[in-house]
């Protein structure tokens, strides 16, 4: 199928370089396996497939966007065509064929598990994982996806790049149920191999919310705040990579506009987007335009490095493309997102982060709600444990964390104990490699 | 390419399916972004797709697919992994027993917005946009989406519906720089044809006025206050903190707070709340994709929990009766609980006597989103615009105004409701996305925890 996918897109490329355009074709052939946990049991499985091609025109530097199926591309360009007289001119540069880095993961034993629909012995390994944690631990939700893709670029300068990839997810919440309500604890790993502990996993889970049983007062005030790398990497999911978009910075949508080269962060914090590291979820050979994948500097020792941009964003800014350009399926053109976010710095012990009186979180609700302009935040910080003589006691409930995200960076202490956590930013799933931090200039509030 | 979906049901069912249906779409979307006077995006495109979904032996199997050639494959594939999941299941799932539908609707419409020209729609976001041209304004973005689907659903039980939804939103976002830079936004859609965009002229006021006190406002104070919450606000508050925690496949799963509740008082009093397919909204729909007629589920009556929204499987759990909860984001997903268009009911006072109510406290209007644990019952949610209320007057802008809570404490902790309703649209996310609306009055609860940093 992906042979005739293949084609359709060489199709689609002299259609649109037969009607005098210059323009872009993506695809994408992938098969989608979930197997889904309710109340302790596997409750259903799932498959879907997909095709589909996005079809960009560029007509007197005036951009169109059409998508189709196989077997319907004049009808494809057709619309893209249309659509392209209403745009503004942005005059871009397609990539053009060339030798590229071959970094395809493609796990034979995971591909064979999606083409067999396997995957639910794997799934009950998750639950037998969570069960085993307490007696009255029960995972009460959760899943196990698989999926193998092939995606396709092909363009008007000759460019035409395939990629096969293969994924795999697995989450579990386990819970306690207490009567009245209930107490949760969720645990999720990513991967492009079928490398993953299932039953690590359940574990962690049931093992998280054991220890979530005794309860502990509520701080309001000034303490600080010690995250883990999980809560640390929602933060700065919402809060501040959205400013490092350089269509957002040309727009004045960002703190850090004007504040290439200053120091914006602590010293001793770095961070870059690279999608060529080889268990990047966003990464690849190649972007989604087709343009040769390559690691970008964002913070180097807390100065501000580099934006991002796909090539359209970075036509506007007079900026090189970044290779950013990431779309939400072949329905959507490429926009500039982030592909794969590594934090390092020179990072401390755990325990000499947690503070004599504070707070430890591992995972924040609302995030999303961060304003991604300004980056202030005021977040629930579930679960939390209150930490007295730096180690943790019991579960605070219903606590809020408020602060302003690129404030609170010039001021974190990082740790070095770095964790690759995936996090749904909007529609689109990356990894962010964090470590556990401690937030030194956060108000807590609660009840 | 047609399908045969008589022969594959009846082939799954000499198969050994106990159920099966096939659930047929074609999605017809177009969007257009203008950002900044400029023309940033249009798209349009069109897709085809079924899913077959079967009951077998007790567990469920469902193939989604574009590939229409491929129907019978997928067919086979759905007896297939739902085999390879059942030999891990300790107990079988059912189905609760729902009339047989054959029918064919299509929404009405005044203007076939398929019929609009792309030269028309883009002049109505110019208009919109010209309105938004003022000093305090740096940036305008303007969205304009709509999807006309198709549906055709049939299942081995005798069901046999055809449907045609056109849904049709435009959200309208501003961002000046003041104090701090903010940003403002609204949105309004439904379901039906291009007649309800004119509605989107009223909004571009509201997000001036919106944008004009953000860029004025103060960090928040942190503590325990009361809180009045706009409709809208009060729309997103009942839909995320209550209605996620009402979906019955969360209830029958030990994923929501309200298991074992139904019949007990969960709320105030005064608190009345509906999930309505059946009213006009971006959540309205005439059937479920199970082929269940919509109806009003009444799921708070005068505070006592009164219903569930139940798809087929989460009833037959539940032991009660469906009542066309079950809806799914395109043909490649199997149908998920999902809510509608959710409302808190008014109340009687008027607003001038529920701000009266208030010493001191906070005025929120407008979510910009939040989260929620239904198991455990808690929320949290940001306000878009938000003010100070002292003695009953609003003395000053909020910005940046985040409160949390136990959905059941604070429900119970609702002092006043105006006789007011209005309604927003927007989109819920629970792995897939639905389009739903929300709504109410203006209501006021004693105490709400607000994350400030002051």
């Amino acid at each position: 199928m992906s042979d005739e996918v293949l084609e359709s897109v060489k199709e689609a490329v002299e259609r649109v370089r037969g009607s005098g355009m210059e323009g872009d074709v993506y695809a994408v052939k992938g098969r989608y396996v979930t197997f889904s946990i309710k109340k302790g049991e596997i409750s259903d499985s799932s498959e879907y497939v997909d095709v589909g091609l996005g079809i960009r025109v560029i007509k007197d530097d005036k951009i169109g966007f059409g998508y189709c199926v196989p077997g319907e591309e004049g009808e494809g360009v057709a619309k893209a065509a249309e659509l392209s007289k209403f745009s503004g001119e942005i005059g871009i540069s397609l990539p053009s064929d060339e030798d590229m880095p071959n970094p395809e993961i493609n796990d034979k034993m995971l591909r064979q598990t999606v083409k067999n629909s396997e995957g639910a012995e794997l799934t009950q390994k998750m639950i037998d994982g969570a069960s085993g944690a307490a007696d009255d631990v029960i995972p009460t939700r959760g899943d196990l996806t698989l999926s193998l893709a092939t995606r396709i670029v092909g363009n008007t300068e000759g460019l035409l790049v395939k990629e096969r990839g293969t994924h795999v997810s697995g989450s579990v919440t386990a819970s306690i149920d207490l009567g009245m309500n209930s107490l949760q604890a969720e645990e999720i790993r990513v991967s492009r191999r079928l490398d993953i502990d299932f039953e690590g996993l359940g574990s962690r889970a049931g093992e998280k919310v054991d220890s979530m049983r005794d309860s502990s007062k509520i701080l309001n005030g000034n303490y600080p705040v010690v995250v883990s790398p999980n809560a640390l990497a929602q933060l700065l999911g919402f809060g501040m990579l959205p400013a490092i978009n350089g269509e957002k910075v040309r727009k004045g949508k960002s703190v850090y506009r004007d504040k290439l080269g200053e120091k914006v962060t602590t010293g001793t914090l770095s961070m870059r987007d690279d999608p060529t590291l080889d268990w990047s979820i966003g990464g690849g050979a190649f972007d989604d335009e087709g343009v040769t994948s390559g690691s970008t500097s964002i913070i180097s020792h807390g100065v501000l490095d580099n934006f991002i941009y796909n090539l359209k964003d970075g036509a506007k800014s007079d900026a090189e493309t970044t290779a950013n350009g990431v779309r939400d399926s072949f329905r959507s053109p490429p926009d500039t997102k982030h592909r794969n976010v590594v934090l390092r710095g020179e990072g401390n012990c755990v325990c000499e982060l947690m503070p004599d009186k504070g707070v430890y979180v591992d995972n924040v609700l609302g995030a999303h709600t961060t304003n991604p302009v300004n980056g202030d935040f005021s977040v629930v910080a579930n679960p939390a444990w209150l930490v007295d003589g730096g180690e943790k006691k019991g579960r605070i409930d219903g606590l809020m964390i408020s602060g302003n995200l690129p404030e609170v960076l010039k001021s974190v202490w990082l740790a070095d104990n770095y964790k690759k956590c995936y996090k749904k930013i909007g529609s689109q799933g990356i990894i962010i490699e964090a470590p556990t931090a401690r937030l030194n200039n956060v108000t807590l509030s609660g009840k | 390419m047609v399908i045969n979906s008589d022969r594959i049901l009846e082939t799954l069912i000499e198969g050994g399916a106990d159920y099966c249906d096939v659930r047929k779409e074609k999605w017809d979307e177009m969007s257009m972004d203008l950002k900044d006077g400029e023309i940033e995006r249009m798209t349009r495109g069109v897709e085809r797709g079924a899913m077959v979904r079967v009951l077998y032996e007790g567990g469920w199997g469902s193939v989604g697919t574009s590939d229409l050639d491929s129907m019978d494959e997928a067919a086979e594939r759905s007896i297939s992994i739902a085999k390879s999941s059942n030999e891990f299941k300790k107990e079988e799932t059912g189905l609760a027993d729902t009339e047989v539908q054959k029918d064919e609707v299509e929404i009405e419409m005044d203007e076939d917005p398929q019929n609009v020209p792309a030269e028309e729609k883009i002049s109505f976001l110019r208009n919109l946009e010209d309105k938004l041209d003022v000093d305090f304004v740096d940036s305008t973005e303007l969205r304009y989406r709509e999807a006309v689907v198709e549906k055709e659903i049939y299942s081995s039980e005798g069901t046999k519906l055809r449907m045609k939804i056109p849904r049709i939103i435009t959200s309208i976002t501003v961002t000046g720089k003041g104090k701090s830079i903010q940003r403002a936004s609204e949105s309004t859609g439904g379901t039906g044809g291009y007649e309800l965009m004119k509605g989107a002229y009223e909004k571009t006021d509201i997000v001036l006025d919106r944008l004009k006190s953000l860029l004025e406002a103060d960090t928040p104070p942190s503590g325990t206050f009361p809180l009045i919450m706009d409709p809208d606000l009060a729309g997103v508050f009942v839909h995320e903190a209550f209605g996620h925690a009402a979906e019955g496949d969360l209830v029958s799963s030990g994923n929501s707070c309200l298991e074992g509740k139904l019949g007990e008082m969960v709320a105030a009093e005064n608190v009345t709340i509906r999930d309505d397919p059946t009213m006009d909204g971006y959540g309205h729909f005439p059937y479920d994709d199970e082929g269940t007629k919509a109806q009003n589920r009444v799921l708070v009556k005068d505070g006592k929990l009164n219903d569930f929204i139940l798809d087929r499987e989460s009833a037959w759990k539940l032991g009660i009766e469906p009542n066309g909860g079950a809806r799914a984001e395109d043909f490649r997903v199997k149908p998920l609980v999902r809510m509608s268009n959710t409302v808190v009911e008014p109340g009687e006072m008027k607003r001038d006597e529920l701000f009266e109510e208030v010493d001191r406290g906070v005025y929120a209007k407008s979510s910009s989103g939040g989260q929620v644990n239904p198991a455990e019952g808690t929320f949290q949610f940001n306000a878009q615009e938000a003010y100070l209320v002292k003695d009953g007057e609003i003395v000053k802008p909020l910005r940046d105004v985040s409160f949390n809570g136990f959905t059941l404490e604070t429900l119970r902790n609702v002092v006043g409701l105006t006789d007011e309703l209005e309604t927003g649209a927007g989109y819920c996310g629970k792995g897939q996305l639905a389009r739903v609306s929300h709504g109410g009055p203006h209501v006021l609860i004693s105490e709400v925890t607000v994350g400030g940093r002051e």
